[in-house]
């Protein structure tokens, strides 16, 4: 062999080796502060911290952004009916409508810069990810059902801006950010009319827009101490609950009517 | 400081919650009715979910009534035999009436149906309430308060069948109109979340013809009754009566009525009925308003579970 070859041979095992060698696929770990959010008569809302750590890290610092984050937080889907109003004989009637079986009933997401630029749409259609490709699963067709498909974007572009507007669906574009070369952070905004139902906290590692790890956890959302106890009351036994509400109405009218009495 | 309603699922402020109970229940002491028609929309206009705020609203009327029942009762005032056949007809009317509001809130038309009624049944009452009580105003001045006695007459329920004889209101009629006209305001109680005096006493009066001091007494007998079923009914078929803003409006409710009866008794009647029937149309005009301005957001939500 030529010393020339040589070199060069060396100078390539030099470069490839310790790239295929030392360096695994990269991995993720996450998990949240918070596995338990009690829902009390003090709730006025919260915050949870989703953070984790990328396995075999190659970044060489925080800002380098070798890595994107997201971050999904997904309440359980419930159905949901879309409704649009339009004048009819000068008054705002609810005239056409259309329904979703299934539609995340809270869903927060945070990542290290828009999704958009992180990943293509095939990518985040397959996963859920960003407002623009939650899973939404269309039911049967009614009478008043929008049929157009421009007028179908139009009701989950709605149904989207509405659940926003109640602070029920958040989007942070920066949310997630690298605390050092693998470690990252993100807080959760639950609002105070947070459906209660369980979460689930999905975390996407990508790199170069291919998602190389996913890492799932779950945070419980329930009502606690006496907000549990009237709800489940009201839902589970509704003939006492509306007995008791109707005696304690009665009960408050009549001492009031005693405590205020006048001489007549 | 806040509070978290468990059925509406929101967090509110209890100040103001409590301030407005206290605001309705002096209005309501003031006036001599229920307030419900006031409290219903004032919630909505809060966050409270339309069909959330109609259910409460039914145990506040329980409430604000009961005790004004019951001070009747005692001195004599209530027709029992009357105010049976009329609740008769009002149970029968407050279970449709609980019936159409599940029917309506899954086809979408709750809301505009709430606000429909409230516009016309307001626009009507406040409108007759504010002219009777100007005309009572004049004839005040002009002759110093000498009221004209109306004739006994009602020719046309003569022809109806099943008399019954009210010994209490001195009638004998066929129990078909107190039927209908008890059926009509229990329905239309369920769905509107008011305690329906301000039509059951006009009706009482000029279409069963009774006499002016039982009129009161009676309806509140009745309207204690359905609006305790009408709560019931929501809490099993809807879901929708919250307890603890139920709580927070009835104890601001009933202290403010003893206040609201004190400065009532202070004005004059006619003076009353005008600022009375200004009201009602004040909040007649404000829903006529929602329905014909377009609407912030042609679109809006609804999920299948009880509340919001």
């Amino acid at each position: 062999m030529r010393p020339l070859l040589r070199l060069s041979l060396s100078m390539l095992m030099a470069l490839s080796v310790p790239a295929l060698a030392d360096v695994p696929n990269e991995s993720i770990e996450a998990d949240a502060s918070t596995r338990q959010v009690a829902i009390t008569s003090s709730f006025t809302g919260t915050e949870i911290l989703v953070f984790g750590a990328v396995s075999n890290s190659t970044q060489p610092t925080p800002e380098a952004g070798t890595y994107d984050i997201i971050v999904v937080v997904e309440g359980i889907s419930a159905p949901v009916t879309v409704r649009m109003k339009s004048r009819v004989g000068g008054i705002w009637v609810n005239t056409q409508s259309m329904r979703f079986a299934s539609v995340p009933s809270y869903y927060a997401i945070a990542s290290t810069r828009p999704v958009d630029e992180i990943a293509d749409r095939a990518v985040l259609d397959a996963h859920g990810i960003g407002f623009d490709h939650v899973r939404m699963v269309r039911t049967s067709q009614s009478r008043t059902d929008a049929t157009d498909p421009a007028e179908m974007q139009a009701f989950r572009q709605a149904l989207i801006g509405l659940k926003k507007d109640e602070h029920v669906y958040v989007q942070s574009d920066f949310g997630v950010s690298f605390v050092g070369r693998s470690l990252f952070r993100a807080t959760i905004a639950l609002p105070p009319n947070v459906p209660v139902a369980p979460l689930t906290a999905h975390v996407f590692l990508f790199k170069d827009g291919k998602l190389l790890g996913q890492y799932d956890s779950r945070v419980m959302l329930q009502r606690e101490g006496i907000e549990r106890y009237i709800h489940e009351t009201a839902m589970t036994r509704p003939l006492l609950y509306g007995v008791f509400t109707v005696l304690m109405a009665a009960g408050f009218g009549l001492t009031a009517a005693f405590a205020f009495r006048r001489p007549a | 400081m806040t509070l978290y309603l468990p059925i509406a699922e929101m967090s509110v402020s209890i100040v103001v919650y409590v301030a407005l109970g206290l605001s309705i229940g002096f209005l309501s002491g003031l006036f001599g009715v229920g307030g419900g028609f006031l409290l219903m929309p004032l919630l909505t206009f809060l966050g409270v979910p339309s069909a959330v705020a109609v259910a409460t609203s039914s145990s506040h009327v329980v409430a604000s009534s009961v005790s004004g029942a019951i001070t009747h009762y005692r001195r004599g005032n209530v027709d029992i035999k009357m105010g049976i056949v009329l609740l008769a007809g009002g149970l029968t009317g407050t279970y449709v009436g609980v019936a159409a509001v599940k029917l309506l809130r899954n086809l979408g038309y709750f809301d505009l149906t709430v606000s429909l009624m409230y516009v016309v049944f307001l626009g009507v009452v406040g409108t007759l309430i504010l002219v009777e009580g100007v005309n009572a105003a004049r004839h005040v001045r002009a002759t110093g308060g000498h009221a004209t006695r109306r004739s006994g007459q009602h020719s046309w329920m003569e022809g109806l069948p099943l008399k019954m004889r009210f010994p209490r209101s001195k009638l004998y009629i066929s129990i078909v109109p107190p039927l209908i006209i008890g059926m009509f305001i229990g329905c239309m109680s369920a769905i509107m979340g008011i305690g329906g005096g301000f039509v059951l006493i006009p009706a009482m009066i000029y279409l069963l013809r009774m006499p002016t001091g039982l009129v009161i007494g009676t309806s509140l007998f009745q309207i204690v009754f359905v609006a305790a079923l009408a709560t019931v009914l929501h809490a099993v078929e809807n879901k929708t009566v919250d307890i603890v803003l139920a709580l927070i409006l009835i104890v601001g409710g009933v202290v403010g009525a003893q206040f609201g009866t004190a400065v009532g008794e202070k004005l004059r009647g006619e003076h009353l009925r005008i600022l009375l029937g200004g009201l009602i149309l004040l909040v007649a005009a404000r829903m006529a308003i929602d329905l014909v301005l377009p609407p912030a957001n042609v679109f809006s939500l609804a999920t299948a579970t009880g509340a919001s």
